[in-house]
């Protein structure tokens, strides 16, 4: 008993020492243009996911999303989001400057609720290049992007062309 | 010692599954508005470090006291980098709203050579926000960059002026434009 209860501990330092070791001697690739292993992926995701759902489970949406705010949120799509995750009515294209790739969500929509919507546009999402945009925009501002993003992939054609900077 | 082996094996598993359930049910915070501990940023920090000058290749770099190799990088640099890594005496805002940070390039200079520079403008930075530009620039293009990049803290004054005022906005930016967010 006594030895199983001193190989049940070792691993508890000896695992976290060979990681360390592992990062330290810079045998984790930065690339982001080469995959990471497929099992990595598989673990990362889902954490993002449920820390989002987790983390956004108590706020609510301030009342139904009119459609003018829609269509607001949709102009500042256009402004700040559209570069990095695509425009709606285009083709779609992968984003392979970035990993993890930015989801180019006119074409893939999103899994996530208005408020989690919100919540990761106002705080980020550590370690993806997903920054913060709570200094930027207001607070209706931000609900307006959320339901404007909650709806991307299901947009009229007169949405997307009601959304479309106007020419001067 | 049969007995240590199977704790071991067992302490293994059971360790596995606490990290597993720990990332699993949602509790790593991930605002990239809060800053992760110390220790963790500088973990991370040493383990790209560490990275790049293991795996980033030794190239030969251009004379990088020519002036003009200088002032053809820092147009390429004001125009496609510094909204995020800043300018020479300025800040960039946006770049504090990622995590991690972006680096503010002329106030904490650089500790990568030239060709280390290169190698990560080309494949950019994995779980950060800095893309790979890939073929966007020609190898020449890279090498005036980093040779820029890498003097950027302590530019002549006349480079300094050659690159100033810098040419209009790039076609399309990934940050809001806050003077517009701001009507």
């Amino acid at each position: 008993m006594k030895n199983f209860t001193a190989g049940f501990v070792a691993p508890f330092i000896l695992l976290p020492l060979v990681v360390l070791v592992y990062f330290a001697l810079g045998m984790a690739d930065t690339r982001c243009d080469v995959k990471p292993t497929a099992w990595e992926s598989a673990v990362m995701k889902p954490a993002v996911r449920s820390a989002v759902k987790r983390k956004a489970a108590n706020l609510s949406a301030p009342g139904t999303a009119t459609e003018d705010s829609i269509i607001a949120g949709g102009k500042l799509y256009v402004m700040g989001c559209m570069g990095c995750h695509g425009e709606p009515g285009k083709p779609f294209a992968e984003d392979h400057a970035n990993y993890p790739p930015a989801p180019q969500l006119p074409h893939v929509g999103t899994q996530y609720s208005e408020p989690e919507i919100y919540w990761i546009i106002k705080h980020g999402i550590r370690m993806t290049a997903m920054s913060a945009y709570g200094p930027f925009y207001k607070e209706d501002q931000l609900w307006s992007l959320a339901a404007f993003i909650r709806r991307v992939d299901t947009l009229t054609p007169v949405e997307i062309q009601s959304i479309q900077p106007q020419k001067h | 010692m049969k007995t240590f082996l199977e704790g071991f094996a067992v302490g293994t598993l059971v360790l596995i599954l606490l990290a597993f359930l720990f990332l699993e049910t949602g509790r790593v915070d991930i605002r990239a508005d809060v800053a992760p501990s110390p220790w963790t940023s500088s973990f991370l920090d040493i383990a790209t470090h560490a990275s790049v000058r293991r795996n980033a290749p030794s190239l030969q770099s251009l004379s990088s006291n020519d002036e003009q190799v200088l002032v053809a990088g820092g147009k390429l640099y004001l125009n496609d980098c510094a909204g995020c890594h800043g300018e020479p005496g300025k800040r960039s805002q946006f770049g504090a709203t990622f995590y991690p940070p972006v680096p503010q390039l002329a106030q904490t200079p650089t500790r990568y050579n030239e060709a280390q520079i290169v190698w990560i403008a080309k494949h950019g930075v994995r779980r950060s926000g800095m893309g790979a530009e890939g073929n966007s620039y020609s190898d020449i293009d890279y090498g005036c960059l980093a040779a820029f990049i890498r003097q950027i803290s302590q530019l002549p004054p006349h480079v300094l002026a050659a690159i100033n005022p810098p040419p209009p906005a790039p076609v399309q930016s990934a940050s809001p434009d806050q003077s517009d967010v701001k009507k």
